[in-house]
């Protein structure tokens, strides 16, 4: 009796172990999904090599629907979601969480085509870089969980995403046809949007920066998210070393008294034979001093909100950082807390150099996505309509891709006018009057994530970022 | 021919009776059925982890260096301890990871002993509120406490960030090495563990029978002699505990560091995680090292324990020291004041923070001025509109916190009642074969994952469960085996400590009687022990309930509270997350409350209390 009691009481505690796990309505497990059906001689590209070429006997499944995707309209596509997703599950993940505020807008728009459509739906934002292994375990099975993804990091996509053939891209034919091009011709990733980290410093003291090595000056401790937390962070420092950029910088350098530049100097002289040793051009020893000396003195944080509460705070005079700039749509001014309390450096008269940096949130259909279809239909919606791309449209400082989404978003949203009263005239808060993309690509002077020469540089200029020794208040 | 025949056993059946007699103990059965299920449990996530290891990762240092996608190589191995790299992700984080363990042990250990000592066997004044506010930090997530510090003492002079409380409201500006890196970590941590050294040398304080000190005194032993003599070395199991317990949780410890600008192993595998994922797996097993040599540390002290029964079937009482008529409320009105500030301060910033305009926006503090709270960020019941929310809808309304309150309840719900039982059994079955090997091997086995620290344990339950077979990622079930695995030694530690101070002759008498093995567990074992082995379901209920380190890495953002907390925090929306600070703390009181109800047990009165 003693013997089985204890037996039945041990075997009933680690049968609830198993058993007792609730799935919580989230992921599945492998085999409650079917397996991908694939079309006769056509066998799915191996996981861990370089996606065949565009040849069509070599596509996936997913491919293959995603070329067919690509010659549809929206209401065609939206015809076919419907028919794949009607009463289903559909998972996304992201960077961004507003992929949870798109999905209800595309469920009410195929219900605007077919009434009695329905789809549940789950979005999962993941952390600490966790998405990549995310959809890296979830491409190991034969149908994954995920239909499709909005991810940022383009150095990362290209090298552990696209060249290991997990994610496609799929460029939707009104999308392409608003930007000139077409699908067949478009060669990089589809972006939803571009978003800009820009250089902001409290004001409430005497301090100015008119120049963008001001930034990097004697005793300046910039705050800026860890660039081992954001990788886009990094990616902005490769991108500097790009011949364009390493101008910009040198430009910016030259505008410089002689006294500022006596100080810059050495560092400058230093770099050359660094930059000669990672095959840089003309310029990149500016591109490697600035970056030496944003590296060895910016106050890591652990995200840009901390910063802008930081900086909006009258008690950070003087303080400046590189950070969102759409946070500043969320300021509530106070006694002490104001959006007039800072200044966007590249908005004063006579600032010179770099504004910030955009990265880009992209766009992708997994390779074993269990509803392809909707995917691209929700996809196209999100890039191609006003209301598909509001869950971002709605606030500053997120520029469509789609140059006619984001001129319709600015029209209903006037973004330009944000900082301005009731009254349309009078400038309330002048650092929220975005002056929108095409401003800050060009007299702005942000710096673009490019993904390939991220990837590129990533264990060249990469590795050199990490032997600088970072900047530690502690 | 009429000689008696000599009946021989053959040696089958002597093996076969053998192993009946064996099986016919109920704690062999529950001894041989728990080694071969923690045995896989523990050893397949570590085969898993040491594989990664020697795994390319496409787009990482690895496939770099080999030039190849796939495959398996040593030169992670190579590239962590003898690049020019070696130095910034490998010595200098193990430096100071063991620092900060070995800080964090002391301070809890000498805070938290000290106050167990007063607590229990002194006649110090207010006792039963000082005990119960004094588990408040380890109720807490234990980042919160380092917010908190940030709150206080960053100021715009020395941390170049906006002025913290301190520096707003009375202009000082506290040194760099007090706001960030080693100090504030070890003494955050500490003051987060130290109910835990609280809570188990407490516990033994309190079931100490006070014959051993008397007699001492009457041989005219002097006091301190008696203190190292007699009392330290009744509650060694609990010191030794407690450093096992404080030493792995500290070590992997994620959070704490990440805020105070501390770079340990823990934080330097997730910078790592992305570009030298391998790399980032060899951490995780130089973690898991430190967590075996702590067990076979732990293994030598044990075998060579002589005897801690404390808790006997013969009288027992505790004498308490005298601290006078005025020391007994001077030093209760110092430890009021400490404990103030390491737990009511907190709770009242939460709360105020709840009320503010902007996370940090203290401008009611300098105006006086009620147009400078706001209670949005608890009525707003919508995200529309931008009205300083950041797209997020009030606490009351918000769909996404509550639903990761119920996810978190659930996890520990679960944890609770399966390590917790679990657990009480593994201690009940190794404190009846104390000498056995095998016996040793289950308690070293099921005790192995809390000695490795959370970051690590998490990290290789992910990579066993993230295949083409079985992907759990983001999924209850993942949270719950690894919280089990992991908090089993919770109740296991404080059931054999128990246990091993029950003597023998208690249970004997029952099966004299012939009394079945449910019954005297259920009548005798388990009431005489009753708030250990509550504490045993206690602890891995309300440590789940603020996990962060070991979940971190299994599940998205707003899958549990924990991770949801985190996520405001790093964001800067300190309202919420210390809405849910409040949350959690109201949970857990009310759970504690509960159960002291029901059961007369209470965490607070200590393991073997």
């Amino acid at each position: 009796m003693k013997r089985l009691s204890a037996l039945l009481l041990t075997l009933v505690m680690l049968l609830s172990l198993a058993a007792c796990g609730g799935n919580g309505g989230s992921a599945p497990a492998a085999q409650d999904t079917p397996p991908a059906q694939t079309e006769g001689d056509a066998a799915p590209a191996p996981k861990d090599e370089a996606p065949a070429p565009a040849d069509d006997a070599n596509l996936t499944e997913t491919q293959k629907i995603i070329k067919e995707a690509e010659s549809m309209s929206l209401e065609d596509l939206a015809k076919k979601a419907i028919e794949e997703s009607n009463g289903k599950m559909f998972y996304g993940v992201g960077n961004s969480s507003r992929g949870k505020s798109a999905l209800p807008l595309f469920i009410e728009y195929l219900q605007s085509i077919d009434s009695s459509y329905s789809m549940e739906f789950e979005w999962q934002q993941p952390k600490n870089n966790k998405i990549f292994d995310q959809l890296t375990a979830d491409s190991l099975k034969d149908t994954g969980t995920f239909a499709m993804t909005l991810i940022q990091d383009g150095n990362q996509i290209e090298s552990k995403m696209v060249q290991t053939g997990i994610l496609d891209t799929f460029i939707p034919k009104e999308w392409a046809e608003a930007n000139g091009t077409s699908a067949d011709a478009y060669t990089g990733y589809l972006a939803l949007q571009t978003l800009n980290k820009v250089f902001m410093y409290n004001n409430t003291g005497s301090k100015t920066y008119d120049n963008c090595w001001d930034f990097v000056a004697e005793g300046e401790h910039g705050l800026y998210m860890d660039i081992d937390s954001e990788i886009v962070g990094k990616n902005f420092l490769y991108m500097l070393t790009a011949d364009t950029y390493a101008g910009w910088l040198k430009d910016a350098f030259n505008a410089l008294s002689a006294d500022e530049q006596a100080y810059f100097q050495p560092t400058i002289k230093e770099m050359e034979s660094e930059a000669a040793d990672l095959g840089l051009g003309a310029d990149g020893a500016y591109a490697l001093a600035w970056i030496k000396l944003w590296v060895e003195s910016y106050n890591a944080q652990t995200d840009d909100g901390p910063i802008c509460n930081t900086l909006v705070d009258k008690s950070a005079t003087d303080q400046f950082g590189l950070l969102v700039y759409s946070k500043l749509r969320s300021v509530e001014e106070s006694s002490s807390v104001s959006v007039n309390n800072i200044n966007v450096a590249a908005y004063d008269d006579g600032y010179t150099g770099i504004g910030g940096y955009g990265y880009c949130h992209y766009l992708f259909v997994t390779d074993n996505s269990p509803l392809p279809w909707t995917a691209c239909a929700f996809i196209a919606y999100m890039t191609e309509t006003v209301d598909g791309f509001s869950a971002w449209g709605k606030d500053m400082g997120g520029y469509s891709s789609n140059p006619t989404v984001a001129e319709a978003t600015e029209a209903q949203y006037g973004h330009s006018k944000g900082g301005m009263a009731e009254d349309g005239v009078t400038v309330e808060f002048e650092a929220k009057n975005d002056r929108g993309y095409d401003w800050w690509t060009t007299d702005g002077k942000l710096v673009l994530e490019d993904p390939e020469y991220c990837a590129d540089v990533a264990f060249t200029v990469g590795s050199w970022v990490e032997m600088l020794t970072k900047y530690s208040a502690g | 021919m009429n000689e008696p025949t000599a009946l021989r056993a053959s040696k089958s059946t002597i093996f076969l009776n053998k192993v009946k007699a064996f099986f016919s103990k109920p704690h062999n059965v529950i001894l041989v059925l728990m080694g071969i299920v923690l045995t896989v449990t523990t050893v397949a996530p570590i085969v898993a982890i040491v594989e990664d290891t020697f795994k390319i990762h496409p787009g990482t240092i690895d496939a770099h260096l080999t030039g190849q996608a796939a495959g398996y190589t040593v030169v992670n191995y190579v590239d962590l301890f003898t690049s020019r790299l070696a130095k910034t992700n490998l010595w200098t984080p193990l430096l100071n990871t063991v620092l900060l363990a070995v800080g964090t042990c002391v301070v809890s250990i000498l805070f938290g002993g000290v106050f167990a000592f007063l607590i229990t066997r002194t006649n110090l004044a207010w006792r039963k509120y000082l005990s119960s506010i004094f588990i408040f930090p380890y109720i807490m997530p234990q980042w919160t406490l380092a917010v908190v510090w940030q709150n206080l003492f960053n100021s715009n002079a020395i941390t170049g960030t906006s002025n913290g409380l301190l520096a707003a409201t009375a202009g000082i500006n506290m040194p760099l090495w007090w706001c960030q890196g080693l100090f504030p970590s070890l003494v955050v941590l500490g003051l987060h563990y130290a109910p835990f050294a609280y809570i188990l040398i407490g516990g033994i304080f309190r079931n100490m029978d006070a014959n051993l000190e008397e007699a001492a005194t009457i041989l005219d032993t002097p006091k301190w002699r008696i203190m190292t003599k007699v009392t330290l070395p009744m509650v060694k199991p609990a010191i030794l505990s407690t450093i096992l317990l404080v030493f792995g949780s500290s070590m992997g410890s994620y959070p704490v560091p990440h805020y105070l600008g501390l770079t340990t192993l823990s934080t330097k595998y997730v910078s790592l995680n992305s570009k030298y994922t391998g790399e980032a797996s060899i951490l995780a097993i130089i973690m898991m090292f430190f967590g075996v040599a702590i067990m076979l540390l732990n293994q030598l002290s044990l075998t060579s324990r002589k005897s801690y029964t404390t808790v006997t079937g013969k009288s027992g009482q505790i004498s308490k020291i005298n601290l006078g008529r005025a020391g007994k409320y001077v030093i209760a009105l110092a430890l009021v004041i400490v404990t103030f500030f390491t737990s009511i301060f907190p709770i009242v910033s939460f709360a105020f923070e709840t009320f503010l305009p902007n996370p940090g926006d203290y401008s009611f503090l300098y105006t006086g001025d009620t147009d400078n709270l706001t209670t949005k960020w608890w009525v707003t019941d919508e995200n529309v509109s931008e009205n300083g929310m950041y797209g997020q809808k009030g606490i009351l309304h918000n769909e996404t916190i509550w639903r990761a309150f119920k996810g978190t309840i659930w996890v520990s719900v679960c944890c609770s009642l399966i390590a917790g039982t679990i657990g009480t059994l593994i201690g009940y079955a190794v404190s009846k074969n104390r000498r056995s090997k095998w016996a040793n091997y289950v308690n070293s086995v099921a005790f192995l994952p809390y000695l490795m620290p959370s970051i690590a344990v998490g990290v290789a339950f992910f990579i066993l469960f993230s295949n083409q077979y079985v992907n759990l990622f983001n999924t209850y079930t993942l949270l719950i085996i690894t919280g089990t695995i992991k908090y089993i030694p919770f109740a296991s530690r404080s059931s054999l400590n128990s246990m091993l101070q029950l003597s023998g002759e208690i249970e004997e008498a029952a099966i004299i009687q012939d009394i079945p093995w449910i019954k005297r567990m259920t009548r005798i074992i388990i009431p005489i022990q009753k708030s250990s082995i509550i504490s045993g379901y206690l602890l891995p209920f309300m440590t789940c309930l603020r996990e962060l380190s070991l979940f971190m890495l299994l599940c998205t953002q707003g899958f549990i509270l924990s991770t949801t907390l985190d996520y405001f925090d790093e964001m800067g929306l300190y309202a919420f997350s210390s809405g849910i600070n409040l949350i959690l703390i109201i949970t857990i009181l009310v759970c504690n409350t509960l159960v002291n109800k029901v059961t007369g047990a209470s965490l607070d009165k200590g393991i073997g209390g």
